[in-house]
Formats: structure tokens, C-alpha cells, sequence
């Protein structure tokens, strides 16, 4: 009886699920919502801002052509270079900026930690796929560009089950 | 979705009808004009109403409004049409492509996700299709060493027997392919044919996982066709014949399942054995011998043996409709004629609409309740198919040769009590006929 | 004694035995390999008499990526995206117990927010980790259910680590000092409703795989590993609290706020692949009272980070840290010569030590029986090589 009743059960549990709600997220015609504008990082008190960790954004009034950037991931990806740029700006004496690769990066932020002068955030956005390799490269200047994501779907949880949007 | 279509060109669109009206051309006057010479020159052509049916006389009939139904009504009855299409290959080859696509999306519901979506408009309708081509454009590739003819034969006759199974399954009165008055009998032999097909295949493969699937087949299959025609011994004699059509009819009155539960279970399990489905999917388990004996399968060998499986899956399911569900026998609730009144009018446009003498209500009525309820074993199999494991081969053999033979014998002793107290069977309260 | 020696001597004739019988063409010998849907990233050859398994070679070693090696070219903070590949599903603590020996190398205190930080997290990816493991397990048993379950449930906790940690699965989230970013302004809520429809949806499992029949028959009695001998081989985590043993390395010598937090340790005394499969279930169920308790108890404000240099030299010695991971004991040995480098990282992680169960208990056992037994052991392949 015990064999009986436990088949039973595993039917009756399999069937009830027939009712619930499925739980996919129907990606790419909907996309997922995420709070806040991406990773940050404070060098004054030490600590990052919680966000998703994405493709970077530099902002050319504030980077300096340290390195420091650079020299954190030689150890880790060796994903960013200092390229020589155009532009003249007054606190970047070498104007040298870094050039990120993103068929190397990982994403993991350390970057983001050891600029010292609030010009390297990372954003929302991660669709970052193209057809060649040498177009994961961004310059410079495809780094300034900050990205408009517009998703608007999150998990709902509610009586009947928990369900994407 | 994701994907990047190029720009339409309106050269391109006349270009591509250009090619495929060549292809059509090329197609008609190699091989469809050679066919109908041939026909027209060699095959003797039957006699339809006193009159040889050559095709002039086919066309001016169906031009004839008056004519056309009793020359499709004649058509439907040659032996052709009901070994080809109805019930034959192509019903039952879409009963299987719709049992596949159903049980895909029946497992995506229960498991909280979507089954194949983007394949056609409407939920992903056409992705048999779809696997159907991809399995046609692939390589077949044989194993150094392998046993060639077999290897090549063996999915052909999977999928001729799992049709020659089908092909005894009466869908309505008068309506089967081969009525044979020993077809249960026939069924089970043909049955036995299978456990062959997959050793045979398993040692044409040169290879050990498919050596251990296809030795597990065997002791799976044979294990179970004991239980399997044990437990439908009780049917054959409370309705004293072995002809399926027959045994079908005997049940006008009550279903032989209220009278042998218990067999009915025990046929239901062997089946789900026989057609190596999950929980008894041994020779096929993946995660034990990389899918046992289909290892070396692939292209559109997979593809047959598929449609073997699924076009067994339908024969069995039948079987067990009509040796304990009560076949074909339903409330009748199509009505007596398409349009009322129409066969007695004299329009022969309303005559042909409400397809008089074509439609007959009573075997409209048998096939649908026929279809309603071999639809509701599938789904009864499926969801069997959901929510367990795989079993292990010593308990499996264990089962099938111990408990299920002493659960057949329990309810044999009790119909035949109830035949002996002269409740049922012929010259009983109830009578079968 | 007796039970084990008895056991490497029967070995040893048996293997002589062997040898003749290859030759003879009696056993079968199958390579479940690296490309087998039943194996994982990993290699074992078995010769098979007839359905039982006669002799049993593991052959780690497909993904070793010389980890260890590398540490030493990289200084404490480039090392932290590289040490937490080998077990990636379970990040969190695999880089908890690098952190911990790097904080005792250096001599610092973690803020006590961070403690509590690190300590939610490190139970967050106790779930995931073993939510991937269960479905593993099912869709080895033909369950292709049991596949799904978990793999859809497990959405829940990821998206959680999405918000405040930024990545699904790579945190890269403890380092050694605290943790990188504070959490999210509306996080505790979201947390909670989540972990507590997550329990919820475990109770469901119980029905459909832990009370099948099937279930039940393909696993219990299969697998013995007596008290004894699991102590004598060394095993860890879920495989020795199911012999019996309620050994936690979270009880035993508790690390950062453990001491503070108040759980059961889940053992059975049946030794049997069952209990293998079941200890990882409630374990989960534990970890959802544990991160109740911790976000009860968190400190509402309060710095999570000691500012370190980003290349900051470790002085001369060495420590060892050991954390609970969701397969057993992880443990770092660091040894520092002062330089910004370290000297030598050894990793000891709790899938190699189990390794050596697999030998000693498949042999003897039926073919059927190897999916259940192997998985049951809590093997991932890619941290055992490193």
C-alpha cells in the first residue's frame, strides 16, 4: 500500500502542475528589469554601489591616464589597453585613455575598484555580441556612450505561483 | 526574435517562383508522366457501374455533380485507400506526429516551461517538420566493422511491423485493414518480432553500449509479452472470438474494464514495457549506456525508428481500447443528416453539401469516440512519463515474471467465476451480443 | 581493522584475477568518459562481468587547470576571479575560505555587517549549488522532471544574487576585507518572500522524487559505507553526515558569526545512497532557517569593507582556513614570504578527498546502480582537478 499511495501522491503532485503558471521568461521579446544604473565604486570610503556588472562607461572629463585600470587586470584578463586619444583634456597630461576588449574582459569589477578618480562605472548593458572579434573592441570613445536599456519585467510571486512579468 | 533577416528585393521573390515552376516542370515530366503512361498502358482499369473506368470517364464524372459521391465513396472503400490512408499509414503516421508534439508541450507545462515555440505561428505547431528536415539533411554514419545489410534493414522492418500492428486495429465496423479472425492472436506475434529487431540492430552495430541496450531489450520485451497476452485471455473468453472487430462489438453493452480491472493495469504496464517508454526505458537509458541500443543511430535511421515508436505507441494504445475501453461504442451525437432534408430534395448541389451517402452517422460517431479515447491512454501514458525515474533491470524482470503473472491469474479466476455463475458470456443475465 | 584491510587484500587478489580474465575475454571493459551523458567532466574505466562491476579506475585530471600554480603569479586581488572557477556554481564559499585565510595571513577584522553579509551569501550559494546537484541527480535517474524542478527554482535565488552582487553565477563577491558592495535599499523583503516561496516549492520534491517508489528502490540499501570505514577513508560533507557522523565544519570550529547562528546538523544512521541524496535536501532546508536568522540579526548600518591596497604585501607565514562548502570541507593553505605575491596556494577541496569512495563502493555493485552511486557522492569534477 505504501508503493500504491506513493504513486499516487507523485501523480497527483506531476497533474497539479499542469495548472500552474509557467515560470519562462519569454527572452528577447521581454527583458528583465534591474534596479539602479549599474557597478559603481567610491574611493573615498572604499566600498562599491550595488548594480549589474556590464559594459563599462568612461567618462573623458575625469580620467586622468593613471593606468591603474590597466595595471589591475594585467593579472587578471589583460583586457584593457591605454591607446593615445585625440582630445585634449586639461588633467590628462599623457592623453592616453584605456581601450577595453571585451572578447577578454570578465566582468569582474576589480577595474572599477582601483580608479581613484570616478571616471570607470560599468552599466546595464550586456548585449554586447557581434560578427568579428576585432568590433569587441571599444575605443575610447564607444566607452562614453552610456546605453539605453529599457526592460520592465521582474519575478512576480503571487498565489498561484511565481512567474516572469 | 533574434535573428537578422535580409531586406526583401522583389527580384529575388520572381526569382525564386521562376525556380521552384522549373523544379515543379522538371518533377511532372520525369516522373509523374512516365507513371500515368504506364498506368494508362499496362494497368488493367476496374469496372465501376457496368462501366470501365478509364480517366476520361473518372474526370467527366467528377465534373458530374450527380456522380461524384458514389465515385469517391468507391474510392474510399478500395483496399488501397484503407491500407494507405484511412486507418492505415497516414492516419496513424498523424495520430504519432500529433502525439510527439502533444507530449512535448504536455511536459513543458508540467515542468513550468514552454515546449518548442518559435516553429510556425501558433506555438510552435509545425516543429515536427522541422526535426523531420533536419533528420533528413544529416549524415548516416556507420560504425567500422558494422554488419551493413542490417544495419540498413533493421529500421525499415521496425517500422513495417509497428505498420503491420496498426493495420489490425479496427477504427470503426467495417473499417480495418486486414480483418483477420485470429487478430489478437496475429497482434501478439507480431509483437514478438520486435525483441529481434533490436538485437539484430544492437550486434549490426560493432559497438558495447549498444551490445548491453540491445541484450536489456530483449529481457525487458520478453519479460513482459507473458503478462501482456495473459492478461487479455479473460476478453477473448467472455466474448468467445479472437477477431478484434468482434471483441469490440461484444462490449455494445458494458465495458469489459468494470469486470477486469486489474488486467486492464497489468496490460497497461506491460505496454508501457513493451514500447520501452519511461519507467521502462532501460535499453534506451542515457545516462547509464549513452542510449543503449540507438547509439549508432542517426540521421534519418532516428527519424524511422521514431516513427516506429510512436506508430506503436498508437497500436497498443488502440489495442487497449478496444479489448477493454469498448472499442468504438459512444452516445451518438452527430445527427442523422449533414443538412435535414437534404436526401429527399431533388438540389444535387444540396445533395452533394450534406455529402449524402457518404456520410454515415453511426461510423462518424465510432471513429470520434474511437479517437476520444485512445487519446486519453496516450495521455494517460504520457503523464506516466513525467513523474518518474528510470527502474533498474533486476527489478524490472522481477516484476514482469513474478508479480504481474500472479496479478493476470487473480482476475482470470474471477471472470471465469462469473461466467460459471452464469452472470455473463453466452447464456448468462448479461448477454454480450 | 578488520573491515578495510580485509577489503585492500580481497583487492589485490581480485585484481591478479582480473588481469587473467581480460586475456581470458570475460569482462567487459567500459570507459564512462569525459564525453558520456552520464559522467560529467570526468573519466572512469570499469570492467563489467555481466551486469555486475568488477573493477572500477578513476581518472581525474580532464580539466586540471593549474590553479594553484597560477596563484602565484598573481597578487591577493587577481587572484579572486581565477580561484572561483573551479567551483563556480558555488562561488560564494569557495572564495570565503581563501578570504578567511588571507585575513588571518594579514592580521585584519572584518566589520561585523560584513561578517553578516558574507555569511547570507555564502548560504545563498549553498542553495544553488545543491539545486544544480539535485537536478543533475534526476536527470540521471531518467527523471526528466526532476531535471526542470530545480533548474527553474534556482532562477529564484539567482536573481537574488543578481541584485546585489551583480553577476548570476561569477560574484567574485567576498574578498578578503569584507565584501564589495552593501546591499541593495529594498533587498531584505525581496529576500525574503523569495527564500520563503523557495521552501515552499521544496516541499514538492518530497512527493515527486523522495517518496517515489522508484525512487526509493533504485537507492536504498545501494551503496553502503559503514560508520568506520567512512572516517578511515576520509570522506567529507553530506557523504559523512549520511554514515552517521554529525560532523559540520560550522559547528566544529565556527568561522566569522557562525557561533551566533543556531541550526541543526542533519545525519542519518542508513549509510545508503538514499541518505547520500536526501542530507543535501535538508541541508537546504536548513539554510533557509540559517539566512531568516541572519537577516533578523544583521546590524542595520555599519561598514562592509576594510580599505586595503590593492597590492599589499602579506608578511612571512602561513595559515589554514577551512569552510563548509555545499559538497564538504574546502580548506586554503597560504604561505607568504613577504612579497605581494603569495609564495604557495594549496586548495583542498572536499570533492578529491570523496574520490577515493568511489573505488570502494562501486565495486561489487550492478551497472544500474552506477548513476546513483556516483552522483550521490557530491563529486563535481572540475574542482576536484583543479
Amino acid at each position: 500500500m505504501n508503493t500504491a499511495s506513493g504513486f499516487i501522491k507523485a501523480l497527483e503532485s506531476g497533474t497539479k502542475h499542469l495548472f500552474i503558471k509557467r515560470f519562462t521568461l519569454r527572452y528577447p521579446e521581454k527583458k528583465l528589469k534591474f534596479d539602479g544604473d549599474g557597478y559603481q565604486f567610491d574611493p573615498k570610503r572604499g566600498v562599491g554601489i550595488a548594480g549589474l556588472r556590464g559594459r563599462h562607461i568612461l567618462f573623458h572629463d575625469k580620467c586622468t591616464g593613471c593606468q591603474l585600470c590597466s595595471i589591475a587586470c594585467e593579472g587578471i584578463a589583460e583586457a584593457i589597453g591605454m591607446v593615445k586619444i585625440d582630445e585634449h583634456w586639461k588633467q590628462n597630461k599623457k592623453n592616453i585613455m584605456p581601450q577595453i576588449d571585451y572578447g577578454k574582459c570578465v566582468f569582474c569589477g576589480l577595474c572599477v575598484d582601483a580608479c581613484p578618480f570616478y571616471a570607470l562605472y560599468m552599466t546595464n548593458d550586456y548585449e554586447l555580441s557581434s560578427f568579428t572579434k576585432s568590433s569587441l573592441i571599444y575605443t575610447p570613445s564607444q566607452l562614453a556612450v552610456k546605453p539605453r536599456y529599457d526592460g520592465d519585467v521582474e519575478i512576480k510571486i503571487d498565489s498561484k505561483g511565481a512567474n516572469h512579468g | 526574435m533574434g535573428s537578422i533577416t535580409p531586406d526583401f528585393r522583389f527580384g529575388n521573390l520572381v526569382g525564386s517562383i521562376i525556380q521552384l515552376v522549373l523544379v515543379i516542370l522538371a518533377i511532372v515530366t520525369v516522373l509523374i508522366l512516365p507513371m500515368i503512361f504506364f498506368t494508362l498502358f499496362f494497368v488493367p482499369l476496374p469496372v465501376v457501374n457496368g462501366q470501365v473506368l478509364t480517366p476520361y470517364l473518372f474526370f467527366s464524372m467528377v465534373v458530374d455533380p450527380s456522380r461524384t459521391l458514389p465515385i469517391v465513396k468507391f474510392l474510399m472503400h478500395t483496399a488501397l485507400f484503407k491500407a494507405a490512408i484511412f486507418p492505415g499509414f497516414l492516419f496513424a503516421s498523424l495520430i504519432a506526429a500529433a502525439t510527439i508534439f502533444i507530449e512535448r508541450k504536455l511536459l513543458a507545462k508540467m515542468q513550468l516551461r514552454v515546449g518548442p515555440l518559435y516553429a510556425g505561428k501558433v506555438e510552435g505547431i509545425f516543429q515536427l517538420l522541422a526535426d523531420g528536415l533536419k533528420l533528413i539533411s544529416k549524415e548516416i554514419i556507420i560504425p567500422s566493422g558494422a554488419d551493413k545489410p542490417i544495419f540498413w534493414l533493421a529500421p525499415v522492418m521496425f517500422v513495417a511491423t509497428s505498420a503491420a500492428v496498426v493495420s489490425l486495429i479496427p477504427v470503426a465496423y467495417g473499417w480495418v485493414v486486414a480483418d483477420l479472425n485470429v487478430g489478437l492472436i496475429a497482434a501478439f506475434a507480431l509483437l514478438g518480432f520486435f525483441p529481434l529487431i533490436a538485437l539484430l540492430y544492437s550486434w549490426a552495430s560493432n559497438s558495447k553500449y549498444p551490445f548491453i541496450g540491445g541484450l536489456r531489450a530483449l529481457h525487458q520485451m520478453i519479460a513482459f509479452e507473458i503478462p501482456f497476452f495473459l492478461s487479455a485471455l479473460p476478453v477473448v473468453i467472455l466474448s468467445g472470438s479472437l477477431n478484434l472487430t468482434e471483441i469490440a462489438r461484444s462490449q455494445h453493452i458494458f465495458w469489459n474494464i468494470f469486470v477486469m480491472p486489474i488486467n486492464a493495469f497489468v496490460f497497461y504496464i506491460s505496454s508501457l514495457a513493451e514500447l520501452e517508454r519511461i519507467p521502462f526505458d532501460l535499453p534506451e537509458a542515457e545516462s547509464e549506456i549513452v542510449a543503449g541500443w540507438l547509439t549508432e543511430t542517426s540521421g534519418m535511421i532516428f527519424g524511422l525508428i521514431q516513427l516506429g515508436s510512436y506508430l506503436k505507441l498508437y497500436a497498443l494504445s488502440a489495442l487497449f481500447v478496444i479489448l477493454f475501453l469498448g472499442g468504438w461504442y459512444g452516445p451518438q451525437i452527430f445527427p442523422h443528416e449533414l443538412i435535414p432534408g437534404a436526401s429527399s430534395s431533388n438540389i444535387p448541389l444540396l445533395k452533394i453539401i450534406a455529402l449524402d451517402g457518404l456520410y454515415n452517422a453511426v461510423t462518424v460517431n465510432s471513429i470520434f469516440w474511437f479517437i476520444v479515447k485512445t487519446f486519453g491512454i496516450i495521455l494517460l501514458m504520457l503523464i506516466t512519463r513525467g513523474v518518474n525515474p528510470r527502474i533498474r533491470i533486476d527489478i524490472l524482470l522481477h516484476t514482469g515474471w513474478y508479480k504481474l503473472i500472479v496479478l493476470t491469474f487473480i482476475n482470470l479466476f474471477v471472470v471465469l467465476t462469473l461466467i460459471y455463475g452464469g452472470i455473463l458470456g453466452p447464456g448468462g443475465m448479461i448477454l454480450p451480443k | 581493522m578488520s573491515n578495510l584491510e580485509e577489503k585492500i587484500d580481497e583487492a589485490k587478489k581480485l585484481s591478479m584475477q582480473i588481469v587473467k580474465e581480460t586475456e581470458a575475454d570475460r569482462l567487459m571493459t567500459l570507459s564512462v568518459g569525459p564525453q558520456h551523458p552520464g559522467s560529467g567532466h570526468f573519466r572512469f574505466v570499469i570492467k563489467v562481468d555481466g551486469d555486475y562491476i568488477v573493477n572500477v579506475d578513476p581518472d581525474p585530471g580532464y580539466v586540471h587547470r593549474g590553479h594553484e600554480k597560477m596563484c602565484e603569479y598573481r597578487n591577493y586581488f587577481q587572484n579572486l576571479p581565477q580561484l572561483e572557477r573551479p567551483a563556480l556554481h558555488d562561488s560564494s564559499n569557495i572564495l570565503y575560505s581563501y578570504c578567511l585565510a588571507v585575513e588571518d595571513l594579514v592580521g585584519i577584522n572584518v566589520p561585523r555587517r560584513g561578517q553578516f553579509i558574507r555569511a547570507i551569501a555564502s548560504e545563498l550559494d549553498r542553495l544553488v549549488y545543491t539545486q544544480y546537484w539535485l537536478a543533475i541527480y534526476g536527470i540521471f535517474l531518467g527523471h526528466s522532471t526532476m531535471f526542470m524542478w530545480p533548474a527553474g527554482d534556482r532562477e529564484l535565488i539567482i536573481d537574488l544574487f543578481e541584485r546585489f552582487s551583480g553577476h548570476r553565477v561569477t560574484h567574485c563577491f567576498s574578498i578578503p576585507g569584507g565584501v564589495r558592495n552593501d546591499f541593495p535599499y529594498n533587498f531584505k523583503e525581496k529576500c525574503l518572500t523569495q527564500v520563503n516561496y523557495f521552501e515552499k516549492r521544496l516541499k514538492e520534491y518530497e512527493h515527486i522524487f523522495y517518496n517515489n517508489p522508484l525512487f526509493r528502490q533504485r537507492t536504498e540499501g545501494v551503496g553502503i559505507l559503514p560508520k568506520e570505514d567512512a572516517i578511515k577513508l576520509g570522506v567529507t560533507g553530506s557523504v559523512l553526515r549520511a554514515s552517521g557522523v554529525p560532523y559540520d565544519i560550522r559547528k566544529v570550529e565556527p568561522y566569522d558569526i557562525y557561533d551566533e547562528i543556531d541550526f541543526k546538523v542533519q545525519h542519518m544512521k542508513t549509510c545508503d545512497s538514499f541518505a547520500r541524496s536526501y542530507i543535501p535536501y535538508l541541508d537546504m532546508i536548513e539554510s533557509c532557517h540559517i539566512i531568516r536568522q541572519l537577516l533578523d540579526k544583521i546590524p542595520e548600518s555599519g561598514d562592509v569593507r576594510v580599505k586595503l591596497q590593492g597590492n599589499m604585501k602579506g608578511p612571512p607565514g602561513e595559515s589554514f582556513k577551512r569552510v563548509e562548502s555545499g559538497r564538504g570541507a574546502l580548506g586554503y593553505h597560504i604561505v607568504s614570504d613577504g612579497a605581494s605575491r603569495p609564495y604557495r596556494v594549496k586548495i583542498s577541496t572536499p570533492s578529491f578527498r570523496n574520490l577515493i569512495a568511489l573505488s570502494y563502493l562501486l565495486v561489487g555493485s550492478k551497472l544500474g546502480d552506477m548513476p546513483s552511486i556516483y552522483w550521490s557522492l557530491n563529486y563535481w569534477p572540475i574542482e576536484a582537478d583543479r
